[in-house]
């Protein structure tokens, strides 16, 4: 954790993007129909009502309804559907 | 859309991963750089899209991960071609398509005119077909400079050409020279001695001379066939005497108040055509010499119309095929005697009249004034009067030519002395 935060505040400080220093995920919502996540390490869940995706510092859970994963790529993916709820969720444990 | 297309020629496939894990080989899919859309869960699995070459890369993942791979559908360009693998035809069709695309590109199919004024398409399209230049011949054999070299030499007034191949359309760009002076360089060829002789009665109101010996001056009265500049120019010498003569084309403007009488007649009974609203129609095509029409104009009419309208086919805007077609008609009318009023001879008077104004001021001929008038008799009305015009009245004559006696006995008796 402490590596974390100083790592934080070198970004902040030295005004670099932190998506690249940190790994931090980029989640781009449009609407409640569509949801494009970069930097994510892979999917852990997937059906039509939820998309669990693993990234760097936790999990990004998505719900909603007629999920659907547009594309899926190394760097990439955009999930369409009606979308309810965004949470993240911290470490791995907790599900 | 591109990226579908793109897609859609390489050839794409639809799959079905089931097993016990089947994100992590998703997950594996996308370590790997293969590209997968479209990605949904179905009820064994996850359904998928992915392109032939990806495809092709799975085996080692399905066996890592132990999953069940199985393919649903298959799509795209590649597949077409194999699913209509014994349809022979077709390709021969397609092949047959490229092919004669390829061979009809070999040749010129049109040649475009571009800045001509003066030279129609068809004079300029005629000279090139005797220069061996006509549409349906090879490109290979087309010779830009030749043709430019060759329009140039032919035409004088064309002063700048380009000739250039574009697809299988040969453009040829000419530019005409706008200030050649024609009459003038025809004059200026050869001189011959000129006389400029009245050509009508008058009176002269303007002389300008530019080479000769003027004869008359202004408010002379001439009759027709006066000289008014003389081309021959007396030399003297000292005493005045006449030893010679320079010869002119002689060039000068005169003008002169001349008149002309002006009577036009009209009788007031003619014979109009009417129509009873029959006719006969014969449409035809004809190829080379063979001709194939349907119906008929034969007819037993005492008076009639006949009009035939033949359109020659052609490709783009030069090249004529050996085919028309075209449309002959019969309109049978029958005479009417009919009478004009005093109103309309009158208006039809009075319009040829008016174009007859038109006429001579289009010639440049000023109309000082007339005295037409209409008159009207039992079966005829008539217009006649006097015009009163001002205009140019030269009109060439060749010079005579004078030898001048010598007065050689003079002479003579100068020398022996």
């Amino acid at each position: 954790m402490e590596r974390e935060q100083i790592r934080e505040r070198l970004a902040s400080a030295a005004s670099m993007p932190k998506d690249v220093v940190m790994g931090a995920s980029v989640v781009t919502l449009l609407g409640d129909f569509e949801v494009c996540i970069e930097n994510y390490r892979g999917i852990t869940e997937y059906t039509d009502s939820l998309v669990r995706v693993q990234t760097k510092g936790g999990q990004i859970r998505l719900t909603g309804r007629g999920l659907q994963i547009e594309y899926y790529t190394n760097d990439e993916m955009k999930v369409t559907g009606k979308i309810r709820t965004l949470e993240f969720i911290d470490g791995r444990n907790r599900e | 859309m591109i990226r579908s297309f793109v897609r859609w020629l390489r050839g794409y496939v639809r799959l079905c991963v089931a097993g016990y894990s089947p994100e992590r080989f998703l997950n594996m899919c996308c370590f790997h750089q293969l590209f997968i859309w479209g990605l949904e869960p179905t009820e064994k699995g996850y359904g998928m899209y992915m392109s032939i070459s990806d495809f092709r890369k799975l085996k080692p993942l399905v066996r890592k991960t132990h999953t069940k791979v199985t393919l649903e559908g298959r799509y795209g360009f590649p597949f077409f071609l194999a699913r209509y693998r014994k349809r022979k035809l077709f390709f021969a069709g397609l092949f047959l398509c490229a092919a004669l695309l390829r061979g009809y590109s070999l040749f010129i199919w049109d040649i475009h005119f571009e800045g001509n004024v003066r030279y129609p398409d068809t004079t300029l399209a005629e000279f090139l077909e005797s220069e061996g230049v006509a549409p349906a011949m090879l490109r290979s054999r087309v010779d830009c400079p030749g043709i430019v070299k060759a329009i140039r030499k032919e035409y004088n007034d064309i002063v700048w050409v380009s000739a250039s191949i574009d697809g299988s359309r040969l453009k040829i760009q000419v530019k005409e020279n706008e200030d050649t002076f024609p009459e003038e360089e025809t004059s200026a060829g050869e001189e011959r001695p000129v006389d400029l002789v009245a050509s009508a009665d008058g009176v002269i109101t303007e002389i300008v001379t530019r080479s000769g010996v003027p004869q008359v001056h202004v408010g002379d009265a001439v009759k027709k066939g006066d000289i008014l500049v003389l081309g021959r120019v007396e030399v003297v010498n000292d005493s005045q005497e006449v030893i010679g003569y320079q010869y002119h084309s002689s060039d000068a403007d005169v003008f002169a108040d001349t008149q002309i009488e002006y009577t036009d007649t009209l009788d007031l009974t003619y014979q109009e055509k009417v129509y009873d609203g029959k006719k006969k129609y014969q449409p035809f095509l004809r190829l080379g010499g063979w001709t194939v029409s349907v119906g008929s104009v034969r007819n037993q009419y005492e008076h009639s119309e006949r009009v035939s309208e033949e359109t020659q086919v052609r490709l783009g805007e030069n090249f004529y095929l050996p085919f028309s077609y075209g449309m002959k008609s019969v309109k049978p009318y029958s005479l009417v005697e009919r009478t004009y009023t005093e109103e309309e001879a009158r208006q039809l008077l009075s319009l040829d009249f008016k174009r007859f104004c038109e006429d001579l001021q289009e010639k440049g001929v000023q109309i000082r004034e007339n005295d037409v008038k209409i008159h009207l008799y039992e079966n005829s009305a008539a217009a006649s009067g006097t015009l009163f015009l001002n205009e140019r009245i030269t009109e060439e004559a060749d010079t005579e030519i004078l030898t001048v006696e010598r007065k050689e006995t003079d002479e003579s008796v100068g020398t022996d002395d």
